[in-house]
């Protein structure tokens, strides 16, 4: 899950962290209420990347200019993410911008640090990146050896360090996948602060960070409306512009099913990876879902059973072709109980197909024809 | 074979559970050596007619116990694992899925410190066909053979399994290493193993978009490894960016995409098969004894 910016900004001050004095105001009148002085920058609250590029950071030098200003920004939508709130601040001189951030290195196995001394434009490619790995126990010295290998030297080589190794504890605290400081300013005083935040937590952590219990609902709203439904479900859901539908279980299987539909000249309209060991409740869900999309012309359903039942995925297919007889639906079912699930498909009218690589055929053909109900 | 063969005996850790009860059950009727389960608190009782302790250590100290199964739920596993390593255990399988990748870290630094194997999490186990099943893969799908598999995919490499054995293929061992981004056993271990296992004599490698965990093992094999592989990468079709987070995206460094991996495995001398179909029909045509698939 990711936070807003003033969110993140937020656990930062929760954690030592220094951050600028904001406000956050969701109506251009409460500008009016925020005394900050002038002028200050006015920033979307948004999930999506680019904000400054799309124009949602802007300088207001008078109460009347920043109501107008705010009451464009808020209005506005960045790359499908509709703007929350604004958070507004005083201007920061600085006089240099450092990229400080934690993750986890999955090549190495462990957290690291990512910094980079001249600031986060084109941080894929810069070449001045540099990398700490973190060890067990960590002790804040880990921290001043990024802060060394950034070249940084007296107060600002002493706050950067501390600033890591807060941000180190705040990401092993909260469970986070990312803890990223870009811009991190570094003022003609050598004050050290953080000028924007991004925090994403890890979703298998949710059940033990109390701290965030139900925040999913404000979060996933970037999400559109199908997807946001499977996360809800424990489903894993990604929507492509094809036709024809597809569920699997397992992660690898769905991509390797979606992947042979195009080789054999379909399009899949998602990816929807159903887990091992669901139950007829679960897969009549995924079902639903995927026949939910208006451009799903058939659906393209894989079952490989290592710990799946195959009977409790024929029940849930039996209970959805009562509900949408006319659904043209193609069943490759493989594994534990798979001829009492043969039988219960038949009274449906549904063919089996054992073999992945005609039933990913009869789909794509399927796709094609528009030929009526059943597909057989 | 690598790693489990049928003198292997092994404990259960969560062999009292829901799910690790029911895989207890199968691996007992497919023939592994299962010797106890641990389950805190149940120590003296039964399972399965299997006796459980409430330590991993006594388990060891009572069966001689090597490899230890996990199927304890994702907040206890790092517990569970720590435990396992502290009892003196020599391999680890971890089956959980949905563990915090920071518990990971911390389990597998444990792990590597104290020279312990451990593969997974979110993985579907080992199997060597015929001898020893650690996990939760179907035993039915497999069978005894000369072709070794390693794989991040659980139903994708039953997928593969299935089109070998249905070609008449059977496996030395395959090894599912799992799904997650941080994990024990990486390709390189297993793909070694296999490269010294006499009973290996082609190898089948799996893996899917993400990381540049294939790119490095395809540079690994052309240096280290003298039998055949073959690959096969899953996600030609996903959509990029998903998922991915700023810092995370600087590490992989523009690598991980499935075009990137293919084109590794084929600079590196790996065949790279587009179906499960025709990784049995190169892997065929591969071994010593060609099958045609």
């Amino acid at each position: 899950m990711n936070l807003y910016e003033y969110e993140a900004k937020q656990l930062f001050a929760e954690g030592g962290i220094p951050v600028p004095p904001s406000a956050r105001i969701t109506k251009p009148e409460d500008l009016a209420k925020v005394h900050l002085g002038w002028p200050v920058i006015l920033k979307c609250q948004v999930m999506s990347g680019g904000r400054g590029k799309a124009g949602g950071i802007q300088k207001v030098k008078t109460l009347e200019e920043g109501k107008e200003v705010a009451k464009k920004l808020l209005a506005m939508t960045i790359k499908d993410s509709k703007t929350e709130s604004l958070l507004v601040e005083p201007i920061v001189n600085f006089k240099k911008e450092i990229y400080l951030a934690v993750t986890i290195d999955r090549e190495r196995g462990c957290p690291i640090f990512i910094a980079a001394a001249d600031g986060g434009m084109e941080i894929e490619s810069n070449p001045n990146v540099q990398t700490v790995a973190i060890t067990y126990p960590f002790h804040p010295y880990q921290g001043r050896a990024l802060a060394h290998q950034l070249g940084l030297k007296g107060a600002v080589f002493a706050k950067v360090a501390d600033i890591a190794a807060k941000l180190y504890l705040l990401f092993e605290k909260y469970d986070l996948d990312l803890a990223e400081i870009n811009p991190l300013f570094v003022t003609e005083g050598d004050d050290v602060i953080a000028g924007d935040g991004k925090i994403t937590i890890n979703d298998d952590a949710m059940g033990r960070q109390k701290k965030f219990d139900g925040w999913q609902d404000k979060h996933l709203v970037d999400l559109p409306v199908r997807e946001r439904r499977s996360k809800k479900e424990g489903l894993n859901l990604v929507e492509l512009d094809g036709n024809i539908g597809i569920i699997c279980n397992g992660a690898g299987l769905t991509m390797a099913t979606m992947d042979m539909v195009k080789k054999f000249g379909g399009n899949p309209g998602n990816f929807l990876d159903a887990g091992g060991g669901s139950d007829q409740e679960k897969t009549l869900t995924a079902i639903e879902i995927v026949h939910d999309n208006p451009n799903c012309d058939v659906i393209l359903l894989n079952i490989l059973g290592g710990i799946t039942a195959c009977d409790e995925v024929a029940a849930a297919l039996v209970e959805f072709m009562k509900r949408h007889p006319n659904r043209k639906m193609i069943v490759r079912l493989r594994g534990n109980n798979q001829d009492k699930a043969e039988k219960m498909l038949a009274e449906s009218g549904l063919k089996l197909y054992p073999d992945i690589e005609d039933a990913v055929k009869a789909a794509v053909e399927a796709a094609k024809t528009k030929q009526p109900v059943g597909a057989r | 074979m690598i790693l489990l063969d049928k003198n292997t005996k092994v404990v259960v850790q969560g062999a009292t559970g829901k799910m690790g009860g029911a895989h207890t059950k199968r691996m007992i009727e497919y023939g592994t050596k299962i010797v106890a389960g641990v389950t805190p608190g149940k120590g003296g009782t039964q399972v399965h007619g299997l006796p459980v302790y409430d330590s991993v250590k006594e388990a060891v100290e009572k069966t001689g116990a090597t490899c230890s199964v996990i199927f304890v739920p994702p907040y206890g596993s790092l517990d569970a694992g720590f435990e396992a390593v502290d009892a003196g255990i020599e391999l680890i399988v971890l089956i959980t899925e949905g563990i915090p990748p920071q518990d990971t870290a911390k389990l597998v630094a444990h792990v590597k410190a104290n020279n312990v194997k451990m593969v997974g999490p979110n993985c579907p186990g080992v199997i060597t066909p015929g001898e020893s099943l650690v996990g939760i893969l179907p035993g039915s799908i497999f069978k005894p053979g000369k072709t070794g598999m390693v794989s991040r995919s659980g139903t994708l490499t039953y997928e593969i399994a299935l089109a070998l054995t249905e070609a008449g293929i059977g496996q030395s061992t395959c090894v599912g290493i799992g799904g997650d981004p941080v994990k024990g056993t990486g390709y390189q271990e297993p793909l070694q193993m296999f490269s010294d296992d006499p009973n290996t004599e082609v190898i089948v490698m799996i893996g899917e978009i993400g990381g540049t965990a294939e790119e490095e093992a395809a540079e690994f094999i052309k240096k280290n490894v003298k039998k055949p592989v073959i690959g096969f990468i899953a996600g030609v079709t996903a959509p990029p960016g998903k998922r991915m987070g700023h810092a995370g995206a600087i590490i992989s460094g523009g690598k991980g995409t499935a075009e990137s991996k293919m084109k590794s495995f084929e600079a590196n001398g790996i065949k790279v098969a587009m179906t499960p179909k025709e990784v049995a029909k190169l892997v065929g045509e591969s071994l010593k004894t060609p099958v045609k698939a």
